[in-house]
């Protein structure tokens, strides 16, 4: 198993170099560069300021230049610094991770809990009136879009009840834990859902399709109660496919979430991603980028490790 | 018992996953923690220094502004956002006001020719003597004298220094400190526009020894005026507090603390206003109408320096072929009715443009060729010029090609896209056709300088200063449709040299009523920005300029 995780860890290398010149490439085929911003004043801009923009951020220089010096940086720990902020990309991204990692790590967990209980008693009595209402509202939670259902959450608990804050992480000054947890609900809330749709769905599936096999039957005619059979016998071996598609979710968690974090003007990473989309801030979107690429990639390993604990038969 | 492990067990598995992830960003985490600590030191330090008092006195008076999205950074020379926040903190020697003038800030007037300010030495050299207000200090307590002014100067012209004007303070070539109240200025050649310059003055002994692109002070100002920079949350806010030596009197500024809250989502904003948690935001001309029965807010329509247009490029040969022949724009501008865009797509709330100059300007020509709204006209010059639908396809042709066009969209302005499709919808009435192209913002700006594209609904502001040869002259460096007529470039270029109003006026009147005449560019409306406001707040003058609302900010109540 540790040659295995090993093995897997030296294989990273060449993926993610991979990945950084993909990503790389496709950042600078997006149409438009990073003077645009200078564009949005649309006032007269002096050409001359321009051109030493783009001169002194290298702009200038041919691409496969561009991406040897990024890459010699970041070998070094050096992210660079934003276009647009002239702050160091590193410190930009690392401060919205506590934020990133707060929205999202709630929403996991609550998603995780709710989701996995509701698929397991869908799966343990289909078509049941619980069933139907789980399968109506999963799909109704897959379907909803997002910034709707944000504003609509927005409206009913801030604007009519005045329960919760429409947006933001803190009200100004006040830095309790009561406060921060109350402007934390609404998003998370948003999050959750559609994840508690797709996941209890993945769980109902593969346990459906688990509690017909052979071996249950085995264990129920072995006289083990109910209880054992589906929470002990089918529940872990349905648990194999809901475990991948959460690994690849938990990914996210470091990317934050893009469209929720903008309509409930959250300081996450998605926020910091959608700015530098539209300034073209290069540097910015490579870090948020390859942050985001590591993440899939360990928590495809993660998987995989989950994966030979929960079925002793794959074996690496 | 095994299965009733089961559910603590999955409980730990979740935890697990969790922290085994947080885990596996930290190889690369402690190599960052050393960067990332002290940088954020000096943004959080000057914070809870003045935070302390907010303690002392019940009735502390917060005002909170909802604002759009988050700016770059807090330096007003190299920002590429509005600098309405920044000029809070930081004063310049001028400011525009609600009445589309310029005011004198931290200069006691604006020279000027009659007031003796500006000496002509012939040669189109000029001499211009800046008379500074006693008494101001800097955030940190240092005086503010000429060294500062002439230090901006520098600090602008440096060679890369990227301030988006730079060529305008090019022609001064020397900025003497006369006494440290006093600053002489030598121009090289005349620039009519000279008193919008300065519109933020730099410390010197702050930004010297600093890199102006990421130096402290981006993210750590120190300026002169009625607010003292506290602290800015990435993503969050920005907030400032009462400057208490404010230069103007001890009853300056009458508010507390402001704090600046990003809300990039209008919608979000709408919310945010509605259930109290701003005082002040800026909304979508849209959603006007859901303010006007709220109680404790009133929205307010501020008329901008910025106007909507319908632009024609040459710049290619199919744009040369469409467009080149001047009747054909001109009977498209005819068949558009600018009346109904205004009225019906806008709810009313915004005027008809004529001309580029805002009506609030002295400078305004109301006797510019108009293009109003005839079917009749319009097709009778694209007869004229040879477009005539001989396919009987409804759509007019010429030698084979047909009178039909791609308006290039902006996929971040829902505003606009709609005036395309309406515009389309009405050039169908003349045998035109209208296609789409709809890209993002930034694809959008580099596609429209290069000039590559046929037909675009923009928009543009014209600081309280009238100049708009950077626009429309051959070689400006914001001209994309292939605009050049010798005679408006002379027009223009002569009035940019005229110190005084009376010269410059009628050189601009003439250059107005010829640009028109010229039919690239068709002025569609004066923007306006819909503002909600709670109705504790006074003194609010909002000016539409490119200094944004806030210049009076130090006179601003809150009830």
């Amino acid at each position: 198993m540790g040659r295995y995780v090993i093995r897997r860890l030296i294989q990273m290398v060449p993926l993610l170099l991979g990945i950084s010149l993909l990503i790389f490439l496709l950042i600078q085929a997006a149409p438009g560069g990073p003077e645009a911003v200078f564009l949005e004043r649309s006032t007269f801009v002096d050409p001359a300021a321009i051109e030493s923009f783009r001169r002194r951020l290298g702009l200038d220089q041919p691409l496969h230049i561009q991406y040897l010096r990024w890459l010699g940086a970041v070998l070094t720990g050096d992210f660079g610094v934003s276009y647009s902020s002239g702050r160091p990309v590193l410190e930009m991204v690392l401060e919205r991770v506590p934020a990133t990692l707060e929205l999202m790590g709630l929403s996991f967990v609550l998603a995780a809990l709710i989701a996995l209980p509701l698929g397991i008693y869908s799966a343990y009595r289909p078509y049941s009136f619980t069933d139907m209402s789980a399968t109506t509202l999963s799909f109704l939670g897959m379907a909803m879009p997002v910034f709707w259902f944000g504003l609509l959450l927005q409206l009913i608990f801030a604007v009519q009840l005045g329960w919760l804050p429409t947006s933001g992480r803190v009200t100004v000054g006040d830095a309790s834990l009561h406060d921060r947890i109350l402007h934390l609900i609404l998003p998370a809330l948003v999050l959750s859902i559609r994840q508690i749709a797709g996941w209890s769905r993945y769980m109902r599936a593969s346990l459906l399709d688990v509690i017909g096999a052979d071996f249950i039957r085995t264990a129920r005619a072995k006289g083990l109660s109910e209880r054992v059979v589906v929470l002990g016998h089918a529940v872990k071996n349905a648990m194999i496919p809901v475990v991948s598609i959460m690994a690849l979710d938990l990914a996210g968690l470091f990317s934050g979430a893009v469209i929720t974090e903008t309509i409930f003007a959250w300081p996450g990473i998605g926020r910091l991603f959608v700015q530098a989309m539209f300034s073209r801030d290069y540097p910015v979107l490579m870090c948020v980028l390859m942050i985001g690429s590591v993440m899939i990639v360990v928590c495809n390993l993660l998987a995989d490790v989950i994966y030979g604990w929960l079925d002793p038969r794959i074996a690496y | 018992m095994k299965a009733r492990n089961w559910y603590t067990t999955l409980g730990a598995l979740m935890m697990t996953i969790v922290l085994v992830a947080c885990g596996a960003g930290a190889p690369s985490a402690p190599a960052a923690q050393p960067t990332a600590a002290p940088a954020a030191e000096p943004t959080t330090a000057p914070a809870d220094v003045a935070t302390a008092p907010a303690a002392e006195g019940g009735a502390r008076k917060l005002l909170r502004i909802g604002y759009g999205g988050e700016i770059d950074t807090l330096n007003p020379l190299t920002s590429q956002f509005l600098i309405d926040i920044h000029l809070t903190m930081i004063e310049g020697l001028i400011v525009s006001n609600d009445k589309n003038e310029y005011i004198p800030v931290l200069a006691k007037e604006i020279p000027t020719v009659e007031n003796g300010g500006v000496v002509e030495l012939g040669g189109g050299r000029s001499e211009m003597t800046w008379h500074l207000q006693e008494g101001v200090k800097w955030h940190d307590g240092v005086d503010f004298t000429g060294e500062d002014v002439c230090y901006t100067w520098s600090f602008i012209i440096a060679e890369g220094s990227e301030v988006y004007n730079r060529d305008s303070y090019l022609p001064i070539s020397a900025c003497e400190v006369v006494d440290p109240l006093t600053v002489k200025m030598t121009w090289e050649e005349p620039y009519a526009a000279y008193n919008g310059l300065f519109e933020a003055i730099l410390p010197k002994h702050i930004m010297e020894g600093q890199d102006p692109k990421t130096g402290d002070f981006n993210r750590n100002p120190v300026g002169t005026g009625p607010f003292v920079f506290a602290e800015w949350q990435s993503g969050e806010y920005i907030r400032v507090t009462r400057n208490p030596n404010y230069w103007r009197g001890p009853q300056y500024p009458a508010i507390d603390e402001v704090v600046f809250t990003f809300i990039p989502d209008a919608n979000t904003r709408v919310n945010a206003l509605k259930a109290g948690e701003q005082d002040w935001g800026q909304i979508q001309p849209n959603q006007v109408r859901e303010f006007e029965n709220l109680a404790g807010y009133k929205p307010i329509l501020v008329s901008q320096n910025s106007w909507v247009h319908f632009d024609f490029s040459v710049k290619t040969e199919r744009g040369q072929k469409l467009f080149g022949d001047r009747r054909v724009r001109q009977a498209i501008f005819h068949a558009i009715d600018r009346e109904a865009i205004a009225n019906d797509l806008m709810e009313g709330t915004v005027t008809v443009a004529d001309t580029v100059i805002a009506p609030s300007s002295p400078y305004f020509n109301p006797d510019v060729p108009k293009y109003d709204y005839n079917l009749e006209l319009a097709g009778q010059l694209l007869d004229e010029a040879g477009w005539v639908d001989s396919d009987g396809d409804g759509i007019r042709d010429k030698d084979g090609e047909k009178l039909s066009f791609t308006i290039m969209n902006r996929a971040d302005r829902a505003d606009r896209t709609t005036i395309a499709q309406f515009i389309q919808a009405q050039l169908k009435d003349v045998g035109v056709e209208v296609l789409f192209d709809t890209q993002e913002s930034a694809a959008w700006t580099g596609t429209w300088r290069t000039g590559a594209w046929e037909a675009v609904v923009g928009g543009w502001i014209l600081p309280a200063d009238p100049s708009f040869t950077g626009l429309f002259a051959c070689d400006g460096a914001n001209n994309m449709t292939g605009l050049c007529s010798e005679e408006l470039d002379a027009l223009m270029k002569e009035s940019d040299t005229k110190f005084s109003q009376a010269e410059r006026k009628p050189l601009l009147d003439e250059a107005q009523a010829l640009l028109a005449e010229e039919a690239f560019s068709l002025p569609l409306y004066y923007n306006v920005t819909p503002v909600v406001v709670s109705e504790r707040l006074g003194n609010f003058k909002p000016s539409g300029t490119n200094l944004g609302s806030f210049w009076n900010v130090y006179e601003w109540t809150l009830e």
